[in-house]
């Protein structure tokens, strides 16, 4: 099992409760894949950066679902057939959050080690900068 | 670099010892050049180590006007966080999110 992103963009031409509706039938393809759901937030209707297929609008939705890759494929092949979806990007979250997650654990771990800085030491360069500056001045 | 031209322009004052207005506006103009705020990583500074793609906020904040990727050498990123805000980046645009370009 994996976790990934994935945003679905479907079309203006949908009336609210259709936006709705239609993203339930994709959620449903989600779960009968056996995905399971981390995060099913709609985000509405936004404007779009550029327009696709005319349209300069999309109902936006998202899901974080932790799933096998076949289930994402085969979801994403469907919504690549439907009519109503503008567009979609499914991404594959775990591996980035992990190393994101080592990163941050070994920024903790380096600043405990360190004691005798205090944890959010300034810059040196900008304390230091000023003081040459005033020492050239005097003279 | 900083450093490199502090120390000419140590040479320079020096040198120009003669006469007091002269020294004065040489000072002046080395203010108005080196008076430079040291660029952060924005993101090591923050300890943000996922750049997320649906941040719309944040990522807007490395496109200015024209659509295109701010270069490391104006927002002070470190290649590291560059490099991954350069995917989500695109990757917002794919979604339109984000421009690919705008004039």
């Amino acid at each position: 099992m994996r976790l990934y992103d994935i945003v679905v963009l479907l079309t203006p031409d949908l009336s609210d409760e259709e936006a709705v509706k239609v993203s339930a039938e994709h959620r449903k393809l989600l779960t009968d894949g056996g995905a399971e759901l981390v995060k099913d937030e709609p985000w509405g209707r936004r404007k779009l950066a550029y327009p696709i297929a005319r349209k300069r609008e999309a109902y936006y939705h998202h899901f974080q679902v932790t799933a096998e890759p076949a289930t994402v494929a085969e979801v994403e092949r469907k919504l690549r057939l439907s009519d109503q979806v503008l567009r979609h990007l499914a991404v594959r979250a775990d591996e980035e959050l992990k190393r994101a997650a080592k990163m941050t654990e070994r920024l903790r771990v380096k600043a405990i080690k360190r004691p005798p800085r205090p944890p959010a030491a300034p810059p040196p360069t900008e304390t230091a900068a000023p003081e040459r500056a005033a020492e050239r001045s005097e003279p | 670099m900083t450093a490199m031209g502090r120390s000419g322009g140590h040479g320079g004052h020096g040198g120009g010892h003669g006469s007091q207005r002269d020294r004065e506006g040489k000072t002046a103009g080395r203010k108005k050049f080196f008076v430079r705020r040291r660029k952060v990583c924005k993101f090591c500074a923050e300890k943000l180590e996922y750049v997320d793609w649906k941040d719309v906020k944040l990522l807007a904040s490395f496109i200015p006007e024209r659509g295109k990727i701010l270069p490391r050498r104006i927002s002070g990123t470190c290649a590291l966080h560059q490099r991954k805000l350069q995917t989500a980046i695109k990757r917002a645009r794919a979604i339109a999110l984000l421009p690919y370009a705008t004039d």
